[in-house]
């Protein structure tokens, strides 16, 4: 067989990054659109989210990130009275990794000094240093009253394609439950518990696992071409460890899932409960030891993403997907359609 | 009630919004003693810590949160901030609730203002805060929702303008959610505690005389035989606490 010959791709046009939440685009929040994608037939159909049931069976097993999104953006004033906007990245225990940009878009970087004060919502912090991996997340002391202060005051992190904002609840799932994710998980943002609930009763059951997200950019396009890697806290509890190792098909909802789950997997196939830091960076050739199928939403050929789905799909048909995906009108980004690859 | 009895919250998170002072505060004390960790909210705070202090001293995890119902911001502070502390809650207790100006004026004389304060405190915030809290209790198939109501939901009585309508529409999303929620393992109830002595039933009626008025530390008991109670209330029905568990 021929590999397609590899043109470049051809550019995301503006008009289809998806600046609202469908919900409030006189949509329901499952009203987006499908693309699903059978490796087996190497076809690509199209849908609507609200028909997922009708590609899945019974027996199969959805598994969700029940992580939810905290007000990530916060202003900060340094002592000489230059106010910052911080955008927390890794929440250790002593230290949060925080990336200081200009309140202003397009929210340029601002260099900090080691050991400055600066006072966040009325609490003060201190610059620690930068981490020597990525120089442009800066160590703080974490705030002592834990995440309060940014729940107080922060905004959710708000990229140029939202010109507005958007109230948070937009940026959780149905099902969010623990707080802790710098953005959204948004391949399960559009899903409703209607369509969970029906799913359910048909059969198709519902497991979660948690990880907290951290930044998708650090606003920077050369580090970010880089596909930079930071731990991401996460936690595959007991039943969802069994759920998974149970059922004939598991289908992550979204990469952070995939993420857990490969990295609480084993060699023999098996997920096992199992929380941490993780650091796993998956890619072309990654072995998918437990997750069968994936729904997940379109982002840029540079981001992180797109390797992570050339996990699942052989680059032709990668390719193709892209082709159509921006032939069809699908919307990109965390407000926009989704694509199930099976 | 014998010691066999007590904790048969244990292991169990619960979030108690108006939980100062009356019905709330008597909630909270009743949860610790059966066991459960306690997130516990209210508008001040100074109140709030002393229940936050008597509860603790029970022996109770418990966390206080300030929180003004009216704010979406501050009710997803309080979510978050529990959950980050407990990872998750099993038990909501919408029990906060605002009663209006007193003496309470007829809807015809109602400050308009007023009348919305009511309805977000009352109706928007347990609906803001069940909406937040539900998703993790129907990963787990498993939690209780109570919304706390009152007679005049159903009664016409002059004078409890925008505290009956809140109440009424408290209870419809109560039965609608009910509805909603078949065949999953969560429950929610509007539970109607009756007249009871405390502060906010002497603002609306001084001149009720105490001894014909429930205590509420006695129909927070009937709350507990609701929470452990494996039956679920059929669809729709509104539960009065002076019919069981006293």
């Amino acid at each position: 067989m021929v590999a397609s010959p590899i043109r470049p791709l051809p550019s995301l046009p503006a008009e289809l990054r998806a600046n609202l939440p469908a919900e409030l685009r006189g949509l329901r929040r499952d009203g987006v659109r499908l693309m699903v994608i059978d490796r087996t037939a190497q076809s690509i159909r199209h849908a609507r989210l609200a028909e997922l049931g009708s590609f899945l069976r019974a027996g199969d097993l959805l598994v969700v990130n029940r992580s939810r999104t905290i007000p990530a953006a916060v202003a900060a004033r340094r002592s000489n009275g230059e106010i910052v906007q911080l955008r927390l990245c890794v929440r250790h225990a002593e230290e949060w990794h925080v990336l200081c940009v200009n309140p202003d878009p397009p929210h340029a970087n601002v260099a900090l000094r080691v050991g400055e004060r600066l006072s966040v919502a009325g609490t003060d912090t201190v610059v620690r240093g930068r981490r020597a991996d990525l120089p442009l997340l800066w160590r703080i002391e974490a705030l002592s009253e834990g995440i309060e202060r940014m729940l107080r005051s922060g905004e959710p992190i708000r990229y140029s394609y939202v010109p507005e904002p958007v109230p948070l609840s937009h940026y959780e799932t149905v099902y969010a439950n623990e707080p802790g994710s710098a953005e959204t998980p948004s391949a399960g943002r559009s899903l409703s518990w209607e369509l969970l609930l029906d799913l359910r009763r048909q059969g198709i059951d519902l497991s979660d696992i948690l990880l907290h997200t951290g930044l998708s950019s650090l606003q920077d396009d050369a580090v970010d071409a880089e596909h930079p890697l930071f731990e991401e806290w996460f936690a595959v509890p007991p039943n969802a460890a069994q759920a998974v190792n149970r059922v004939p098909r598991v289908i992550a909802v979204g990469t952070t899932v995939v993420r857990a789950l490969e990295t609480a997997a084993g060699h023999d196939g098996h997920a096992r409960a199992m929380e941490g830091w993780t650091r796993l960076r998956l890619g072309p050739g990654s072995p998918l030891r437990v997750v069968d199928g994936l729904l997940t939403g379109f982002h840029e050929p540079q981001a992180s993403h797109f390797d992570l789905l050339r996990a699942f799909l052989a680059e032709p048909l990668l390719d193709r997907a892209y082709r159509e995906a921006i032939a069809e009108r699908y919307l990109w980004h965390e407000f926009g359609d989704l694509c199930l690859i099976l | 009630m014998g010691d066999l009895e007590a904790t048969r919250l244990a292991g169990k998170v619960a979030l108690i919004t108006g939980a100062s002072h009356g019905l709330g505060r008597a909630l909270a004390i009743a949860f610790a003693r059966e066991g459960a960790a306690l997130a516990l909210c209210a508008r001040r705070a100074p109140a709030l810590d002393e229940v936050a202090s008597a509860v603790a001293r029970l022996g109770a995890d418990v966390l206080a949160v300030q929180a003004d119902m009216r704010s979406a911001r501050d009710l997803a502070r309080l979510v978050a901030v529990t959950l980050d502390r407990f990872h998750r809650v099993d038990i909501l207790v919408n029990n906060a609730s605002e009663l209006g100006p007193t003496p309470l004026p007829y809807l015809a004389d109602y400050p308009p203002a007023a009348f919305d304060d009511v309805l977000q405190v009352n109706v928007t915030a347990p609906f803001r805060l069940t909406q937040a809290l539900i998703g993790g209790m129907l990963l787990r198939n498993h939690g209780v929702v109570i919304n706390v109501t009152s007679d005049a939901a159903i009664t016409g009585y002059p004078g409890w303008g925008a505290y009956a309508v809140s109440k009424a529409a408290l209870e419809g999303l109560t039965r609608t959610w009910i509805a909603e929620l078949a065949g999953t393992g969560v429950r929610m109830y509007a539970v109607d505690p009756g007249d009871m002595d405390t502060d906010m039933h002497r603002a609306a009626m001084p001149d009720a005389d105490p001894c014909e008025l429930a205590r509420p530390d006695d129909v927070a008991r009937a709350f507990i035989q609701l929470v452990a109670s494996p039956e679920p209330a059929p669809v729709g029905q509104r539960v009065e606490a002076a019919a069981f568990g006293r």
